[in-house]
């Protein structure tokens, strides 16, 4: 029962995904039928917690966050290049906010103060990095996670004489409703920012760096305020993520796992796309859940297995996959025509 | 408009392969009540894994074989014996995985009762879970004073094994007192367990006049641990006590063995109790010691215990710390169960709270939310012969502790 | 001024191991140009390998040497002749073909563990062998991290050699040099990088080895390898071999210096050197 639940909603998920790539191409025809069904699946989402089992909304929380780390990641990686491995980073940055004042200052205020801290950490991490190229970068920000999860249990160890917080927590629908609110204001400024001039500039970078400064374009300027912006949403999604954790510790806040998460999820579904992460994340995170409990014994090899397979033979992803798929049945169509 | 209709469809395609599979995994819907169906989320992927395999899984699945191959447990409600049924998940190592999953076995499997996932920091998660879902959490790895002062908050936790302040401190405090150890040196891991014991040591060994002559910690994964013995040796104390796990504490006994450190006490754990260390370190384990509980020695019942978790397995199999204490664990919440005819949290919380229960260590019984002193077989532990004996309290002791420990063999 | 030499010398004998691990890891970048995540997991095969021969057959890990390193080469040979071989068949270009490796490594990393746990369990695993002490001007060490250090610099003088004096080492050379240029010399291309690869593997397999000769072993741990594997790569310069060697000594001489004044710090340190070499030198120290 809680399955199907789940899986309308992450259906919904996935088509709000869909809309924002639709709603950025040129093809305006039916625009009217396509928002008014994002009408609909967003009651469905909000309404969630008053039709669906408990469990049904604490599972599709988990799937948020991923969503939410991953559409954040892909929206800076995917244009530019730049391989990120600071999602940890900037989760954990929340997580610790939520951890040092939840008990002090309101729920909301917490989500966003973990989401600004985030964005500083990333507005210094972007301009100090950005101009080191491929593999040196994705090395930096592995580095740079790890850095901070060890100096952390330093000081807590030294200087607070224990070493994992307790967090205060929040009822499961609380923050069932922020983090949806977190995922639709992400893809809201991910819309924003793909049809603004940060769009183009980013996605010039990507091509030729080179060539996009010879422009005129600010690149290093336009680079970090998109990265950071992208933090933001991290940490606001650690924030309040952890709430429902009671517990964490340096290790369990800057889990690495959660920075190579959100590249396999978005090459999974397809990085040319912008529902293709939507989907990647929405079917690995419950693809994961199942695992963990149907098979757990030989859920790390299905889990590597799958990713060979993906990276081998669908080089575009599940929605790459969808699109050839799409392509062959025209053709089809054609021919019988 | 055709083009439009497979944006919908494919996707929506993809999601209905899901949904089958997912109907056939949630297939089987609740018949009458012929099992006691009990959840765990434990670590068996991961840097934890290695507590899970060596630590509660022996003890569970033989303990699970034998209450079965019996029928099961008697339920008054029900008017017959109930088979338990394990339904066990893997969390990765990750709290906030186990977290997740904790949830799912209470909500949406709806399970009888959980068992505790393994490791302190999975009890800090899992505890105040357990307890809003008014859930009896029995827990079996790990513990710790800093949990001790949250139990009066969560009734439903109960914590069965021992730890430092919970006695095993106070008793080696009062050992090293008798025999006039004046020093010691501390090597802890920078962890809430290494820090934990480092404090309590700090504060039993100060009230018997010990005096502590340096306290290092160490990141879990150090490799070289050469200059923090070689650092204890020259400060000359009499005691050395490294609070790590065994990817530490093995390093560590190496390491000395190498460097030539024999002070008169060599205190390690956790890591000395299993059999492994035994089978890693051959003669070398002579005079090693650290925490324990039990022996083969402490009593009829535990001899039959040994007998039931370790004839005809392997030596690394065997735990001399935790076995005894989450076997009892187990036979309390049985116990509590045929007390109460009933698979009602609530009331099974109320017996274990409050009754004292006959378990393998007889009679046993829940002081505040910890298993009581008295119930303790023995806290510290030496390997005495290849066998690794109780030695303290001395009361309890199995055999006579062999101070100072005798050179390394060469 | 002994207290130093001490801890240098404890530095150098930690070292050789790091050195060891990070030139198999060089290697696989500097030719192959896969940064390759899987890297630890060959490095816990060595080690439980060995364990297993000691404590089953009984068979010296000294011997054990000679066995886990060809089959640690065949595994890497073949997963190269497979796997990234047509990852770069189909890459259109060096930049997506270094990330679509790492990724695919990153798989192949949770297909060895999980494997490695199906057959020997997450157990820690460790042995006794060669427990004596030597003692050199007064200072004590084990005997076991000598041998440790002696393979590390015999097996990197014995690749220089091979890398230099041999045909498939100048073909070596030339491809990590220049690969199209090499493919037109008439160098089997694609023969040399999966041979690289297949080294590169050989010598976490023997670094295994010898880790399980000094550290407790089990199925988890090669991840912990392979952060110090990266650390020393990036500090010796990606891809330079000659600079893996050098950081690994380098890296764990600083270790043993900071764990001497204060243990706590000793991993932040690695990481630290990492984090802040990278913002000044990219290139490492040895870097092109």
């Amino acid at each position: 029962m809680s399955d199907l639940m789940v899986i309308i909603n992450m259906l919904a998920l996935v088509y709000l995904g869909w809309f924002v790539e639709r709603s950025l191409q040129k093809n305006k025809s039916k625009m009217w039928l396509f928002s008014g069904l994002v009408v609909v699946m967003l009651v469905i989402l909000f309404t969630l917690p008053n039709y669906g089992p408990t469990y049904s909304y604490i599972m599709v929380t988990t799937i948020l966050m991923y969503l939410v780390l991953t559409v954040s990641w892909a929206l800076f990686s995917g244009p530019t290049g730049y391989i990120s491995l600071a999602p940890a980073a900037f989760f954990g940055v929340g997580i610790y906010t939520s951890a040092v004042l939840g008990k002090d200052i309101p729920l909301l205020a917490v989500v966003l103060l973990g989401g600004i801290l985030s964005f500083v950490l990333a507005m210094i991490v972007g301009a100090l990095t950005l101009r080191l190229k491929g593999t040196y970068f994705i090395m930096f920000t592995f580095g740079l996670v790890l850095l901070i999860t060890n100096l952390l249990l330093w000081y807590e160890i030294k200087f607070t004489g224990t070493r994992g917080r307790f967090v205060v927590a929040a009822g499961n629908d609380t923050i069932y409703y922020v983090m949806l609110g977190i995922f639709i204001l992400l893809l809201i400024t991910a819309f924003i920012i793909k049809r603004s001039k940060f769009g183009l500039a980013l996605q010039s970078i990507g091509q030729n760096e080179e060539a996009a400064a010879h422009m005129g374009i600010n690149v290093t300027g336009v680079k970090v305020i998109v990265f950071a912006i992208t933090a933001f949403f991290m940490g606001m999604a650690g924030a309040i993520m952890t709430m429902k954790w009671t517990y964490i510790d340096p290790y369990s806040a800057f889990d690495l796992f959660r920075s190579f998460l959100p590249v396999l999820m978005a090459i999974f579904g397809g990085m040319r796309y912008f529902y293709g992460p939507v989907l990647g994340s929405v079917i690995f995170a419950y693809l994961e859940e199942k695992l963990l409990t149907e098979f757990p014994y030989v859920y790390k090899l299905a889990f590597g297995i799958v990713l060979i397979a993906v990276i081998l033979y669908l080089p575009d992803g599940l929605a790459g996959l969808v699109d050839k798929i799409r392509a062959r049945i025209a053709r089809k169509k054609n021919a019988l025509t | 408009m055709w083009k439009k209709i497979l944006a919908f469809t494919i996707p929506l395609t993809i999601c209905l392969i899901l949904i089958l599979t997912s109907v056939f995994a949630g297939c089987g819907g609740k018949a009458d009540k012929d099992k006691i169906v009990v959840g765990m989320s434990r670590s068996l992927s991961g840097p934890i894994a290695i507590i899970d395999d060596s630590a509660f899984r022996p003890v569970y699945e033989t303990w699970v074989a034998e209450v079965n191959a019996e029928g099961g447990i008697y339920v008054e409600e029900y008017g017959k014996k109930l088979p338990i049924e394990l339904k066990i998940y893997d969390d990765k190592s990750d709290p906030a995985t186990m977290a997740q999953l904790t949830e799912k076995l209470i909500l949406e499997d709806k399970v009888d009762f959980i068992w505790g996932g393994g490791g302190t920091s999975f009890i800090y998660a899992q505890a105040p879970i357990a307890n809003r879902y008014n859930y009896v959490l029995i827990t079996m790895e790990g513990g710790a004073s800093s949990l001790k002062e949250l139990l009066p908050g969560m009734p439903y936790v109960f914590v069965t094994l021992s730890f430092s302040d919970w006695y095993e401190m106070p008793v080696l405090a009062d050992m090293l007192a008798s025999k006039g150890c004046k020093s010691a040196y501390i090597m802890y891991i920078a962890d809430l367990h290494g820090v934990e014991y480092n404090g309590v040591a700090g504060v039993e060994l100060g009230k018997k006049g010990i005096q502590i002559l340096g306290a290092k910690a160490v990141p879990p994964d150090i490799k070289d641990l050469s200059p923090v013995i070689k650092e204890a040796k020259a400060s000359g104390a009499d005691a050395f006590l490294c609070f790590a796990y065994p990817d530490q504490v093995f390093p560590a006994v190496g390491t000395s063995i190498e460097l030539d450190y024999n002070p008169k006490v060599w205190l390690g754990g956790p890591g000395i109790n299993f059999g492994f260390f035994h089978t890693a370190f051959g003669p070398m384990v002579e005079g090693v010691m650290g925490w324990a509980s039990w022996n083969r020695k402490s009593s009829p019942a535990l001899n039959e215990l040994a007998d039931k978790l370790y004839t005809g397995k392997p030596e690394d199999s065997n735990d001399w710390w935790g076995h005894a204490f989450y076997w009892a664990g187990l036979d309390m919440w049985r116990a509590a169960i045929e007390t109460a005819g009933s698979l009602d949290n609530t009331k099974i919380r109320d017996i274990l709270a409050t009754q004292h229960l006959q378990t393998v260590l007889g009679e046993t019984w829940f002081e505040n939310g910890l298993m009581n002193r008295e119930t303790h077989p023995g806290e510290v532990g030496q390997w005495i012969n290849g066998i690794y004996e109780v030695v303290g309290p001395f009361d309890k002791a199995t055999a006579e502790w062999v101070y100072p420990k005798p050179p390394w063999p060469k | 001024m002994e207290k130093f030499l001490d801890v240098v010398i404890a530095g150098l004998l930690l070292g050789g191991l790091y050195a060891l691990i990070a030139m198999g890891m060089s290697l696989q970048y500097g030719v192959a140009r896969v940064l390759n995540l899987a890297h630890g997991e060959f490095i816990m095969l060595g080690a439980l390998s060995t364990w297993t021969l000691y404590t089953v057959f009984d068979i010296s890990p000294l011997i054990a040497v000679a066995i886990c390193g060809p089959i640690t080469f065949v595994l890497g040979f073949l997963i190269h002749r497979t796997m990234f071989r047509k990852l770069l068949s189909s890459s259109t270009n060096q930049g997506i073909f270094e990330s679509t490796s790492m990724l695919a490594s990153f798989g192949l990393m949770y297909v060895i563990s999980n494997l490695a746990f199906m057959a020997w369990g997450p157990e820690i695993r460790g042995y006794s062998y060669l427990m004596d002490t030597v003692s050199i001007g007064g200072a004590l060490f084990g005997a076991r991290r000598l041998v440790t250090l002696g393979f590390a610099l015999a097996i990197g003088v014995a690749f220089y050699i091979f890398l230099s004096r041999t045909k498939i080492g100048k073909a070596i050379r030339a491809a990590a040099q220049d690969p199209a240029t090499a493919g037109l010399m008439g160098v089997n291309i694609n023969m040399v990088l999966a041979i690289c690869f297949g080294l590169g593997a050989a010598m976490a397999g023997i670094a295994g080895v010898l880790v399980s000769m000094c550290y407790p072993v089990n199925a988890a741990m090669g991840i912990e390898y392979l952060t110090v594997a990266i650390i020393v790569v990036v500090l010796g310069g990606l891809g330079s071999i000659p600079g893996s060697f050098i950081g690994g000594f380098l890296l764990g001489i600083i270790g043993s210096i900071v764990s001497f004044i204060e243990p706590g710090l000793t991993v932040v340190a690695y990481y630290a050197i990492f984090v802040i070499l990278l913002l000044v030198r990219p290139k490492g120290l040895l870097g092109k």
